[in-house]
């Protein structure tokens, strides 16, 4: 795939009917698109076919879509609602929970669920897990899934000085938490 | 530089989204203040060690039929709209020749005409509507089996 055609003109080739174009969007997203649906779905299988559901609405609502703006941030939103509707709607009819709760971003329920072994690994893991949902996704969005500080002001929708800030104050309290694990050691 | 300033940057300079300048300036800093010094080495720490933590590997075939699931999925949304506008005109159609007597009477009052039409062609689009939702939930749905 030729690396040199850009987003823009990605888009708007699909835009003028070229579907064929769309290959050099999702060529270009569809890894971060299965990890990230994989953090919210913890299955491969389900990330697999969510990530492709996004690509496609993703297609349907390109008209939608600024091209000034980042396109994974745009797609972002979209993977996010499916993955957290998908989320929800599995638990109501496996009835593993009484009531709805809402998806987040998260790493699994052990550390191997998603991880290779490894034990400092763990540890972080575990620190990740003891963070609230907003410290959580900060850190997940940009060490676990290469968004630029441009696309996570645009996906969360604040200035990148907020994005600096958030991402300062929740790295600070998970190392905080990994802190007193070392001392609970 | 002072230290708040220090902070935002230090993410900065971790994520790689500083300027040369920028770095140059921080550097100062770090190199005149021991707190936001000891700050940084361990936010390096942890950037290392979250780096290090790999997803589980997939087949390398994992990949194979990506595009085409997704480039098939583009066009049977477009097969789905056509069918629904087939469905509706054909339905409509339909209607009308079951109830061309009183559309074509011009004994009928123009308001109920139109009255009765609006409520067919409601139905209608609701009904094709409702099918395709079905078809398309069963088509992608593993979980219908489960019962509710």
């Amino acid at each position: 795939m030729d690396a040199k055609i850009s987003d823009k003109e990605a888009i708007d080739a699909c835009l003028n009917g070229n579907k064929e174009m769309y290959r050099y969007i999702m060529e270009r997203y569809k890894e971060r698109a299965y990890y990230l649906a994989l953090m919210f779905t913890k299955n491969s299988e389900d990330a697999l076919d969510l990530s492709q559901e996004a690509f496609y609405r993703a297609y349907r609502s390109l008209k939608d879509y600024d091209t000034s703006r980042p396109f994974y941030s745009w797609f972002y939103r979209i993977l996010k609602n499916l993955c957290i509707n998908f989320t929800n709607r599995h638990k109501r009819l496996v009835r593993m929970d009484d009531y709805v709760q809402t998806a987040t971003l998260d790493l699994g329920e052990k550390p191997d669920e998603l991880f290779e072994q490894n034990e400092r690994s763990a540890i972080v893991w575990r620190g990740l897990k003891k963070l609230d949902d907003k410290d959580r996704e900060i850190i997940l969005m940009k060490d676990f899934n290469d968004f630029s500080y441009q696309e996570m002001a645009d996906a969360l929708g604040i200035p990148i000085g907020s994005v600096m800030s958030r991402l300062y104050y929740a790295r600070k309290r998970l190392l905080k938490i990994l802190q007193n694990f070392k001392g609970d050691l | 530089m002072k230290c708040d300033e220090a902070r935002l940057l230090m993410m900065g300079y971790l994520d790689n989204e500083l300027t040369e300048d920028e770095i140059k300036a921080l550097q100062e800093h770090l190199d005149s203040c021991a707190k936001c010094r000891a700050e940084w080495e361990s936010f390096k720490e942890l950037k290392k060690e979250t780096s290090e933590m790999k997803f589980k590997p997939f087949p390398e075939m994992f990949w194979d039929d990506y595009w085409e699931n997704v480039y098939n999925r583009i066009e049977r949304g477009i097969g789905w709209i056509l069918f629904s506008l087939g469905a509706i005109i054909l339905l409509a159609f339909g209607a009308y020749e079951l109830l061309e007597d009183f559309f074509l009477n011009p004994k009928e009052p123009m308001i109920e005409k139109i009255g009765v039409g609006l409520l067919i062609l409601g139905l209608i689009v609701i009904f094709v509507s409702v099918l395709r939702e079905k078809l398309m939930i069963r088509k992608v749905d593993k979980y219908r089996r489960v019962l509710r």
